[in-house]
């Protein structure tokens, strides 16, 4: 089940181990890990999903993996991300029925209302701001674009990119449900605590 | 295509793998080759396009799962269960590097599971884990696997082929002219990319296989 109350998302960082990673962002309170690796091998991904998700279940938290159905599958996770670019929704729902927890990028408002049809049971909504995380095509959708989302469908919107504990609340009283980040974690000194701060700023941001 | 008959008709003694250029290609190559499997002559075509993205890989999985193919024909996916499963296909095939079949398997048990495999203990694992079928090379030097190495040759393709129950293809410059060689050693059957490019001799190469393989 997907948190009534805000929470964070911790996305993997390809230049670092997904399971330290993991293990770091679940000790700073993070509801939902998100494993990404674009370019490791099947059995490579197989083997990190299954520790990620014995620790997200010590902490019950959820354990998402990104664009590989496959894997989610065989590894027993809470559900799957996928990008515009990945499986179309609609026939990962079909073969999912209703076991996975599916969520699904957006960048305006129309992929959000689309996504939501298609059967997504959360919408990964942004660029919020300027990332490095990520190559983007477009410019920064900004907090404006983020609430016309939330309004515009009935799903959880988490709002991702670029985003910190300076302007998490923002989004949160803008209706995003969580936040993701990757980097704010990843390349952070001490990544428990900087996740522990973004928790405490994504409270801060509940009306 | 045919599903689930392959625990009652044999699998198909040829194996086209697809150029993995269809990013650049759109697929045209394969989709060509796909329309011209002669009705007499059962293939096994893999979809192995590492470069697409996963939305352009369904895609063209769905494309070519929608060409009627010879009778006994099967459609596989290289490493992507998930798209053999929603493409409609007839199974998967698993590099070494893959998700284990075994994991895979109880989502997809009318499917069939293949796993390529470059060692003896590759075939043990791939065994266990329950793979259908068996991929095996590169038996010969070969431009487009040269960068994973030499070639393994004939006498290694023997040892595997006893070592197993399982059907081997023997995978890596093979041609009609030495698809004898291989069935010797105690190969199932012959796989292979470049060979079957030509398209406009593709029904005379497959001719030439099934009389060297099926006499």
């Amino acid at each position: 089940m997907i948190p009534s109350s805000p929470f964070l998302c911790v996305i993997t960082d390809e230049a670092f181990c997904p399971i330290t990673l993991a293990e770091e962002a679940l000790k700073g309170g993070a509801a939902m890990i998100q494993l990404r690796h674009k370019t490791a091998s099947g059995s490579q991904l197989y083997s990190w999903a299954v520790e990620i998700r014995k620790r997200c279940r010590q902490y019950n938290a959820l354990c998402i993996i990104n664009d590989r159905v496959d894997i989610a599958l065989a590894c027993d996770a809470d559900g799957v991300h996928l990008g515009q670019d990945d499986l179309p929704a609609a026939a990962a729902r079909k073969l999912l029925g209703n076991k996975l927890i599916i969520g699904i990028s957006a960048s305006c408002a129309e992929e959000a209302l689309q996504a939501e049809k298609d059967g997504a049971d959360y919408i990964g909504f942004g660029h919020i701001y300027p990332t490095i995380s990520k190559q983007k095509e477009h410019a920064p959708l900004g907090p404006d674009n983020l609430q016309k989302s939330v309004e515009s469908i009935s799903l959880p919107v988490i709002a991702i990119g670029g985003i910190n504990a300076e302007n998490a609340p923002l989004l949160i009283s803008r209706g995003a449900s969580a936040v993701a980040v990757i980097s704010a974690v990843s390349r952070a000194k001490e990544p428990s605590k900087a996740a522990y701060e973004l928790l405490c700023a994504i409270k801060t941001g509940r009306q | 295509m045919q599903h689930n008959n392959f625990k009652v008709t044999p699998l198909p003694r040829i194996c086209l793998i697809s150029n993995g250029e269809a990013d650049a290609d759109q697929g045209k190559v394969l989709l060509a080759q796909l329309n011209l499997l002669p009705e007499t002559l059962p293939c096994m075509v893999q979809i192995r396009e590492k470069r697409l993205e996963a939305r352009e890989l369904f895609n063209l999985a769905e494309r070519a799962g929608a060409i009627k193919l010879p009778a006994g024909s099967l459609l596989l996916c290289n490493d992507r269960l998930d798209i053999a499963l929603t493409a409609g296909l007839d199974g998967v095939h698993l590099p070494e590097n893959a998700c284990p079949a075994d994991k895979l398997r109880t989502f997809a048990p009318n499917l069939i599971f293949g796993c390529s495999i470059h060692s003896l203990e590759a075939l043990h694992i791939a065994e266990r884990s329950g793979a259908d079928y068996l991929l095996f090379g590169p038996v010969f030097d070969t431009p487009s696997k040269r960068r994973y190495g030499a070639s393994q040759g004939l006498h290694k393709l023997g040892e595997i082929c006893m070592a197993t129950s399982l059907p081997v293809y023997a995978l890596g410059g093979i041609i009609p002219d030495n698809a004898a060689l291989c069935m010797e050693e105690g190969a199932y059957g012959a796989a292979g990319l470049s060979v079957f490019q030509d398209t406009a001799r593709l029904v005379e190469t497959l001719e030439q296989f099934y009389s060297i393989i099926c006499q």
